[in-house]
């Protein structure tokens, strides 16, 4: 291959790719283990119940069986958030949804392993369940969890600026009710572990496949009883996450005792259904929001109430019921606000982080009343938009940072693109446009788990062959250095090897772990044009390299090599090391109230997407023509991923506003397949076309922001708006599935009816 | 029950003791460590173990591998040629027709048996032929993309 | 590593009478053909047989021809191969049916005789074995209560399979194999209104073949379904216009609203070649009488309903007009 020098801006390919399309990609699944004991699941077939027996001594004599743990094998919780850790790997005591792990087996093959589940004697006496947010508030339900009264995990108050004064300010006041399905990731790749323990030395390795190793590190120490330089997470490929391995998960914790309890390796890989239940998803959601605004289009005053339901356990919802509060800023300028959000437990899996964490919903809600008041107030639902932008830098009401804003040059690139001016209101019957905007936060600013270490550290090894090793954001690191990304060989994610990260969540890999690698690379640099002055007996200053090749300030005489250098360098020295960390500043942190640090972040991304479709009436059914995105990411380091991105997270939206939902019937989900969970195919799929904004933000690296999940809140709210425009007819549910749509409309003709009667009543009389 | 099944696996003759009951997704596993034949569901439901049975696309995660005695079967790992990849492969990788990975095998298994049957597929008969291969990462777009431009390098 | 299949042994025949006296002697057999609903229902718990007796081999089944009586397909022709076949060409809806089963690497493997006998299915039902022990099973199978219609004595489960209502509107005969010899029979007569028991055959009967009657008639098929591809009818419908003289009459064929695939009756005095908005009324009012969908999958029954028979209006219409 030749060599492609790697700017920073340059389209290419993966660093992996080549493994990908070979099959040569090992996941977890595909490591080899055929002496792995095989590692099975039993699970809870009651919503809610105290464990009165958990017999497994039949389990354990059967020939085969190595290993039985249950919840008496691990006393302490786990959870993502320091704070709300109310969930043990096995369940103690009590179940809280169908479908939770009682007890586990590790045998010799999978048919064992099966024969062994059934053997497991368990009796539970059954409490009243709860699957709607409501049902689990109501004055006598039982409660969920000793400690949250009412059910209730989280109630969230924030107010900003004077709201009663933007109402009464307001020319149009309008208040919708949204009922948003719950939603989860369905990553291709179902969960896998393998885990290994050796007794001799007292050592556990684990292979996963999480999108935050270091968290299951944590956990795995502290469920375990393990100090954690005992412990070793490495990462194979991951097919894929969404948010769904951004926390430790049962499985991780489970295997890892199984391998302990039958000192050796467990191969533990979930099938299908129990992916789904391992959920983690985005809530069921309930948005309830008023907005005022001026005859001009200008935004007055918002007041929103959410309620999510959450599942049985904490997981991450106190930080999910928080987002969908902070976010209501950030976006445009509203001069007051008022957000009551709750938090409530169910006796469903629980749900957690998913693409667009925390704003999707809400952001469904506010950018379908806002198009619906534009409408009212016969306003272009682009004006209306630019009527209420930010300028940045500037903080928000809630104290978030705002340093880049490319929300204008977002909407002014998807309305060319589509030609709106040209076509919108001159569709053919059944065809209509909708707009959206939407934006995302850039890694959190502030870590979960607070220890005053970095946000993200990076090392890079420069060695004999001239190979620089890195963790990641390759092309960053060839940027700096001058030199071919082929030259990069990126070492993923191994406790062992590679140094702490936090992982790939919150879109904070490009953002943080970037700017990382950049200082990593500047470092190394230093040292390389070091040597090379010391070769050319020039001053450094006078040092450039570009291409791979060092030279001094203009002369052409003396170069040297990229290989020539890194010799040089490693002179007396041998092997070279550097390191790069970043850490957000208190500045990024945000505001001192409750809660103030959720949503903050170094940079936020913005979209805008303008979704044309055709609907059929008669059926009921969508289809989605076309999409037009532009996504503000600040810098596309990589402009051919960042389109990937785009298109995905678009694409994502789409599956939640047209056809994916999680449904259970009295807490068993019906959905639990790839069949029955509507993952969008090729047939009904898009062209999405996408344009990349750069407003370089002063804190990305080469002035970068997320590309991975700011434009998929904008795509349920733009198809919305385009069924309105299409056939004027308000959808306030998602996914707009045909039996929703069918139902909407007969409701509103019924309601036209009942108005047209009416009006020629008045006529008469 | 036990029995000796003869197949020619990406161009080598292969025979193999497997169990009536086995499954050629599991065999194709365990058996001829060819492990880009992905598990994606619990079974005809995502695409990601499609191979070539006989040329034709097929779901190894619902074939009996007794079934395919006498067959010819191919995976991703027989695509490549001396170290290079195909056409698809390279266009896959090149246009960014992959992110995670996980259902590329089977992604390319799909298309790979559309071009030898179609060599110049138009974009309907694309999303034709990979309609039962779910992708959850790149909404399609640039898997159409690699698609058209394999079949525009390899004509 | 999989979950294993349930222990059985592979039978592969090489002809209809071994297949048939292979199931004799074994009660607990079942006939294989694509596998594309029996491994998947296996991979699920849903099927006890120690012994699978696999089709593939059997030259007959793979076989379609044409003479002037009409055509005969056997039934282990895929259904990607009877798509692809110039002599259905005069049989649009059967064309149609077939190119809008699940997904092209089913249709592959997948034959007509399969998707014929395609079980049938509920959301109570197409889950796994701990999912429906959870739930004490249904009276589909290993239980007693039917979760859909817990007062009724009958299993609901929704027969889905796209081709029965193509092939019903277009006049097809079955052919049977059994432990007595052939027999022919419409293929209406083929299915039962009880989703336990759908299939109207004894356990060692073998559908060979599909007779279709020579001559064109205009004739459609479309589903509804969440996605464009991959699922299951939410409702299905068949429509064609026969060549009756002075009168062209209308078929109309519905799927995947109640246990078993079947014609709308009282068509018959319709001129198909005067369809006016009165007419499309009364198709609309037969279908939404004569189809009884229940919550058998996760959208409402009278969506599909409404869904059923606004297709059938439509198709109607569209050939009418044609």
């Amino acid at each position: 291959m030749s060599k492609v020098m790697s700017k920073a801006g340059t389209r290419l390919p993966l660093i992996d790719g080549v493994e990908k399309v070979t099959g040569a990609a090992q996941f977890t699944a595909d490591l080899p283990a055929r002496d792995a004991l095989v590692g099975r699941i039993l699970r809870s077939p009651v919503a809610h119940g105290e464990i009165v027996r958990l017999g497994a001594s039949k389990a354990l004599a059967l020939e085969g069986v190595r290993a039985v743990v249950t919840g008496a094998d691990c006393a302490h919780t786990y959870g993502i958030l320091p704070i709300a850790m109310n969930e043990y790997p096995l369940a103690r005591d009590k179940v809280r949804y169908r479908g939770e792990p009682v007890a586990a087996v590790a045998a010799i093959d999978a048919a064992t392993a099966e024969r062994a589940l059934a053997l497991i004697e368990l009796e539970i006496r059954e409490f009243p369940a709860y699957f709607t947010a409501d049902a689990a508030l109501a004055d006598d339900a039982a409660l969920i969890h000793d400690d949250k009264p009412g059910n209730l995990e989280r109630h969230v108050h924030d107010s900003f600026g004077d709201v009663a004064a933007g109402f009464a300010e307001a020319d149009l006041v309008s208040e919708e009710t949204f009922l948003c399905a719950e939603v989860t990731h369905a990553m291709m790749e179902p969960h896998a572990a393998l885990a290994d323990y050796d007794r001799e030395h007292d050592r556990l390795t684990l292979h996963t496949v999480s999108q935050v190793p270091y968290y299951v590190h944590l956990m795995l120490a502290r469920c375990l009883e393990m100090e954690a330089s005992r412990i070793r997470v490495i990462k194979p490929f991951v097919g894929g996450g969404f948010g769904a391995r951004t926390e430790t998960l049962n499985f991780e914790l489970i295997v890892a005792l199984l391998a302990r309890r039958a000192n050796g390796k467990v191969m533990m890989t979930l099938s299908r259904e129990e992916t789904f239940l391992t959920h983690r998803g985005r809530p069921q959601t309930d948005v309830r929001l008023k907005l005022g605004m001026t005859r001009d289009g200008r935004l007055t005053a918002a007041d929103c109430e959410v309620t999510q339901r959450g599942g049985a356990y904490a997981g991450y919802g106190i930080v999910t019921i928080l987002y969908a509060g902070a976010l209501l800023h950030g976006l445009y300028d509203i001069p007051a606000t008022h957000y009551e959000g709750r938090r409530v437990y169910a006796n469903l899996p629980p749900c957690g982080a998913m693409r667009g964490h925390g704003t999707v919903d809400m952001r469904h809600a506010f950018e379908c009343l806002l198009d619906r008041m534009a409408r009212e107030l016969n306003l272009d639902p682009f004006a209306v938009r630019r009527r209420n932008l930010l300028t940045a830098p500037m903080r928000t009401l809630n104290d978030l940072m705002v340093n880049s804003y490319g929300l204008d040059e977002c909407l002014e690139r998807v309305e060319q693109a589509s030609g709106w001016v040209k076509r919108k209101g001159k569709l053919p019957p059944g065809r209509g446009l909708g707009l959206a905007c939407s934006h995302y936060v850039s890694g959190a600013a502030k870590a979960v788990h607070r220890t005053g270490e970095p946000h993200a550290v990076v090392t890079l090894k420069l060695d004999f062959d001239a190979g620089v090793t890195a963790i990641t954001v390759a092309l960053a690191v060839a940027e700096v250095l001058g030199i071919d990304v082929g030259r990069v060989r990126v070492v993923a994610n191994d406790s062992a090897v590679t140094p702490k990260d936090n992982g790939a969540y919150s879109s904070r890999v490009t953002f943080m772990v970037g700017n990382a690698a950049i200082e990593a690379a500047k470092n190394l640099r230093e040292i390389l044009i070091e040597a090379a002055a010391g070769k050319l007996d020039a001053p450094a200053a006078e040092i450039d390299c570009i291409g791979e090749t060092f030279r001094v300030d203009g002369g052409a005489q003396s170069e040297l090599s990229f290989a020539e250098v890194t010799a040089a360098a490693l002179v007396d020295t041998g092997t070279i090391t550097t390191k790069g960390t970043f850490t957000c500043p208190p500045e990024a942190q945000g505001g001192k109230h409750r809660g103030g640090a959720v949503g903050s972040t170094m940079g936020f991304s913005y979209a805008a997407q303008v979704v044309e479709v055709s609907v059929d009436e008669d059926l009921g059914t969508i289809r989605v023509e076309k999409v037009w995105a532009a996504h503000d990411c600040g810098f596309a380091i990589n402009p051919l991923a960042v389109e990937g991105q785009v298109q995905g997270s678009v694409w994502m939206g789409m599956g939640q506003a047209l056809s994916e939902e999680t449904r259970f019937a009295d807490g068993l989900p019906v959905h639990a397949s790839m069949l029955d969970y509507g993952v969008p195919t090729i047939a009904e799929s898009p062209d999405i076309h996408v344009d990349i904004v750069e407003s370089i933000d002063p804190l990305g690296p080469f002035g970068a922001k997320e590309a991975g999940e700011g434009a998929l809140s904008g795509f349920p709210p733009a198809m919305v708006n385009a069924v309105a425009d299409a056939i004027g007819l308000d959808v306030n549910v998602l996914p707009v599935t045909p039996d929703r749509l069918v139902e909407a409309l007969t409701q509103k003709r019924r309601a036209d009816k009942r108005q047209a009667a009416k009006a020629a009543k008045v006529a008469v009389s | 029950m036990k029995r000796i099944i003869r197949l020619k696996l990406n161009g080598r003759d292969r025979e193999d003791a497997v169990s009536d009951n086995a499954l050629l997704i599991d065999y194709l596993r365990e058996t001829a460590a060819a492990t880009s034949v992905k598990q994606g569901c619990d079974g005809g439901e995502c695409g990601a173990c499609t191979v070539l049975i006989d040329g034709q696309a097929r779901p190894a995660c619902i074939t009996l591998a007794a079934t395919c005695d006498g067959r010819a079967v191919e995976t991703v790992e027989g695509l490549a040629r001396d170290g290079r990849l195909s056409a698809l492969q390279r266009a896959f990788h090149e246009r960014l027709g992959v992110q995670c990975g996980f259902c590329t095998p089977g992604m390319i298994m799909a298309a790979e048996g559309l071009l030898r049957d179609n060599a110049r597929p138009d974009e309907a008969a694309i999303r034709q032929a990979l309609a039962g291969n779910l992708c959850r990462c790149t909404g399609y777009v640039k898997i159409i993309e690699a698609v058209q431009a394999a079949a525009e390098a390899q004509s | 590593m999989n979950a294993p299949l349930p222990d059985f042994s592979l039978a592969r025949p090489q002809s209809a009478d071994e297949a048939v006296a292979q199931r004799l002697a074994a009660p607990a057999a079942r006939y294989l053909a694509g596998g594309t609903d029996l491994v998947v229902n296996m991979r699920r718990g849903l099927v006890d047989a120690d012994l699978l007796i696999d089709l593939s081999g059997i030259d007959e089944l793979a076989t379609l021809s044409a003479n002037e009586s009409g055509l005969t397909i056997g039934a282990g022709v895929t259904l990607a191969a009877l798509a692809a076949d110039p002599a259905l060409k005069t049989y649009p809806a059967i064309v149609q049916a077939a190119n809008a089963v699940a997904g092209p690497g089913h249709r592959a493997a997948a034959t007509l005789g399969g998707n014929l006998c395609l079980d049938t299915r509920c959301l109570y039902y197409n889950q796994s074995e701990w999912w429906r022990r959870s739930n004490d099973y249904c009276l589909k199978y290993k239980g007693d209560v039917c979760h859909v219609a817990p007062t009724g004595d009958k299993c609901r489960a929704a027969f889905s399979g796209d081709l029965a209502p193509a092939l019903l509107v277009h006049d097809a005969e079955i052919e049977i194999a059994g432990p007595d010899g052939r027999r022919r029979l419409p293929l209406t007569e083929l299915y039962r209104d009880d989703g336990a028991a759908y299939l109207a055959l004894t356990p060692e009967e073998l559908l060979v073949a599909v007779h279709l009657p020579a001559g064109s008639r205009h004739s459609a098929y479309e589903k509804v379904r969440l996605r464009g591809a991959i699922d299951f009818p939410l409702a299905g419908v068949a429509v064609a216009v026969t060549d009756d003289d002075p009168t062209p009459r209308l078929k109309v064929a519905v799927t995947g609203t109640n246990s078993r695939p079947f014609l709308i009756e009282g068509l018959d005095d319709l001129d198909a070649g005067q369809l006016g908005e009165a007419e499309l009324v009364l198709i609309d009012k037969a279908v939404q009488k004569q189809v009884s969908p229940v919550r058998t999958t996760m959208v409402a029954g009278h969506y599909r309903r409404l869904a059923a028979a606004r297709l059938a209006r439509r198709l109607a219409a569209g050939l009418a007009s044609a």
